[in-house]
């Protein structure tokens, strides 16, 4: 169609609400496009006002001005485009406060606000002035002002809510990416925006980030975390270190080849079948080799023939053979032994033909409890050495500790050893050389005769207080002052030595061991 | 124990926040007259902020219900055409420019913004009765003429109060003569209002309130012009 354009007026603008300009143009109609062929007029409709013509031109800009005289707000306009020829073409009316469109904000700017902690994204304030030509110092215009803002390459801007403020903050900007941002601003409640301002760019890059606090207490975080977990595998795995040395173990009853099991509380009479060798779990029988391999079993060595070996040795040896009654009168094969001083392991024929592997413990138990009462009755003999003066000595000592009821002396070797050495002469064979030799030579076939002890016969009178005792002892009973009666046998012969456990003949103690509850009966 | 804990606490911060928003919330409470009690005395420059902004208010609800009017009955573009009339208000002398504004005497301009609330009174009252009747506006616009006459009200109260107390702080002189008879300030041939078409009606209030809003803001950055101007 081509519907041809008639001069026209563009656009009529207030910038300041004091003075308002219009634009026209002339259009598809070339010929009027010489400045005054097209003219302006204008009419304010009030009381009595006709039509006036356009008060300045500027022909360059084919703009029509309207100074302050020649405004007025709250006034309707109403302007014509007409010809030379009073031709209309074109008309418009407006108040001029409905025109208003402020000039652009001056002097933009931005600081940095902030940073995130992530580093990544920061906050920016941008602010601004009014436009100088805008009176808002006397009130005479409010202005409200949007700013707009988006990265450089995007084609879309993002807008801010308007607010009547000079100065607003931009939210989550990206590091490293640029941004451009402007701003505009019109009169609150009025619908005619002005122009964008100049746009000024914004950009944060990493460089400028200096001072970010975030790695550092990240990284103190996770130091303290690390070293805390360190400390808590440490303290695992050396968990059974440290419940060593806060709570020590408590060793447990044991006795080699039983059944720990067997050993606690109420276990008594299969312990004690174990024990006396019945059964798949009985103890070996009494062998050499049983006793080689346990280092607490001491073996006591006393050499007759050399008293130099060590008087604690040879006292020992006496001490321990005579206590515990090894000398069998019986045997030769024995006897022999017991003058030789055999050692236990070395000769075990009195062992043989007694066949009472229990006998070592069981006499050391018997040698605990005794009593003036019991004096007479309890007897003991052990291996005598060729010293008189050790067995004057020592059956001394031994008297002493038969005399000694409340003797809470455990160990015979010990308290022997105690008692031996303050007053021990340091030469062996002096003392036994001043002190009735005599009975030294008889002593053994003495024992080996008499069965009786060796403490006794050097003293013929302290003999009689005595009881001959056998090469063993069977311990009939526990009295009510928790002393062991001991059964001496027949003087005759000595008991042939039974096959079987002469331990079964005292039905009431239990032989050859005695459980932590009722050696605490018998303690004193 | 610890729920008396909760709800003490609970008490506690209820308590303040009543004491602080007390003290905060400048709108709440009425702004006194002589002898009122029970309400805070506001300055002269918070009594003008409120004027102001609620003049400002009453100025957006006229542009937009405007410009609804303008959508729905009045598509075409000749403009001459449209105004038959003038605005009733128009004999009341009021300044048509910034110059002539700064240069009227305080106790004129306030009594030019008075008059016109005071013209407004009525004849917005009748708009939204006839707006309340004709189905073809829907209920946003009657509710907008509803609020527009509410506010016309409220805000005669507004400015009449700082016109008190700028009298009583010896700013402007006594001689406001709107505060004791509003009737005189009608104008004469008052009646010209109800001839008016509504569309016609709308775009004079539209003008007028743009005009208080304006006197309003000159009057505050003159008198006290610290304070936000």
């Amino acid at each position: 169609m081509g519907a041809i354009v008639e001069p026209y007026i563009t656009e009529c603008i207030s910038s300041n609400q004091e003075t308002f300009r219009c634009w026209w143009s002339q259009g598809d109609f070339h010929n009027l496009s010489s400045p005054g062929a097209l003219k302006i007029f204008y009419h304010k409709k009030a009381f009595g006002s006709h039509w006036k013509e356009c008060p300045e031109y500027i022909y360059p800009n084919r703009e029509c001005f309207f100074d302050r005289n020649h405004t007025s707000i709250w006034t309707l306009y109403c302007v014509e485009l007409r010809s030379q020829n009073n031709i209309t073409y074109f008309n418009e009316c407006f108040n001029v406060e409905n025109i208003v469109r402020p000039d652009p904000p001056i002097s933009l700017n931005w600081t940095l606000l902030n940073v995130s902690p992530s580093g990544l994204s920061y906050d920016v304030m941008v602010n601004w002035e009014s436009p100088p030509s805008a009176d808002v110092k006397a009130g005479w215009m409010r202005i409200e002002y949007e700013i707009q803002y988006r990265e450089k390459n995007s084609t879309e801007w993002e807008a801010l809510e308007m607010q009547p403020h000079t100065k607003q903050t931009i939210f989550g900007l990206h590091i490293g990416k640029e941004y451009q941002v402007h701003i505009r601003c019109r009169m609150p409640a009025f619908i005619r925006f002005g122009e964008f301002s100049d746009s000024i760019f914004i950009q944060v890059t990493k460089i400028s980030i200096k001072d970010s606090t975030f790695p550092l207490t990240l990284v103190l975080v996770f130091g303290v975390v690390g070293v805390l977990i360190l400390i808590m595998l440490i303290v695992v795995s050396q968990q059974h270190r440290f419940m060593m040395i806060l709570l020590p173990p408590v060793p447990a009853p044991k006795i080699k080849g039983i059944d720990p099991e067997l050993l606690k509380k109420g276990k008594l009479d299969e312990l004690n079948f174990i024990l006396s060798g019945g059964g798949m779990g009985g103890l070996p029988t009494y062998a050499q080799d049983f006793y080689q391999d346990e280092p607490w079993v001491e073996f006591i060595e006393v050499d007759a023939e050399d008293a130099d070996t060590g008087e604690k040795e040879d006292n020992q040896g006496s001490d321990t053979q005579r206590l515990l009654g090894l000398c069998h009168p019986a045997s030769h094969h024995m006897n022999t032994g017991c003058s030789n001083a055999v050692s236990f392991p070395d000769d075990d024929s009195g062992r043989a033909s007694c066949c009472d592997p229990d006998l070592p413990e069981q006499d050391t138990l018997i040698i605990q409890e005794s009593t003036s009462a019991t004096e007479e009755e309890t007897q003991k003999k052990g291996k005598s050495s060729e010293d008189t003066e050790d067995k004057r000595q020592k059956e001394l000592q031994f008297q002493m500790l038969m005399v000694d009821p409340e003797g809470s002396g455990y160990t015979t070797e010990s308290i022997a050893r105690q008692i031996s050495t303050p007053p021990a002469p340091p030469m062996p064979g002096e003392g036994y050389q001043t002190i009735q030799p005599q009975p030294v030579e008889t002593k053994p076939a003495a024992m080996a005769e008499d069965n009786q002890s060796p403490y006794i016969l050097p003293d013929s009178s302290q003999s009689q207080f005595f009881a001959p005792v056998a090469d063993y002892t069977v311990v009939q009973e526990v009295d009510s002052q928790h002393s062991l009666l001991l059964k001496p046998p027949a003087r005759q012969s000595p008991p042939p030595c039974m096959p079987q456990h002469p331990l079964k003949a005292l039905p009431a103690m239990p032989m050859g061991y005695i459980t932590p509850d009722l050696l605490g009966n018998l303690a004193p | 124990m610890p729920g008396t804990i909760r709800s003490v606490s609970l008490v506690w911060v209820v308590l303040l926040v009543c004491l602080s928003s007390r003290r905060t919330s400048v709108g709440a409470a009425p702004i006194c007259t002589n002898g009122q009690v029970g309400c805070h005395v506001l300055s002269l420059d918070n009594l003008f902020d409120r004027v102001i902004q609620h003049s400002a208010r009453m100025h957006g609800i006229s542009s937009d219900l405007h410009s609804e009017f303008e959508q729905y009955f009045l598509p075409s573009k000749n403009q001459i055409g449209r105004l038959g009339r003038i605005c009733h208000t128009s004999t009341i002398i009021t300044p048509n420019g910034k110059e002539n504004a700064q240069r009227m005497a305080r106790e004129q301009l306030t009594e030019v913004i008075l008059k016109l609330l005071i013209a407004w009174r009525d004849p917005l009252w009748h708009f939204h009765q006839s707006m309340a009747h004709h189905h073809d506006f829907n209920n946003f616009s009657s509710n907008k003429a509803l609020e527009m006459n509410d506010m016309v009200h409220e805000l005669r109260q507004g400015v009449e109060k700082v016109a008190e107390k700028m009298q009583v702080l010896g700013i402007i002189s006594n001689s406001v003569t709107s505060l004791a008879s509003p009737e005189v300030l009608l104008p004469s041939d008052s009646a010209d209002w109800r001839l008016m078409k509504d569309y016609d009606l709308l775009y004079c209030f539209r003008r007028d309130s743009n005009k208080v809003q304006n006197y309003l803001k000159i009057l505050k950055c003159r008198i006290v012009p610290d304070h936000g101007c």
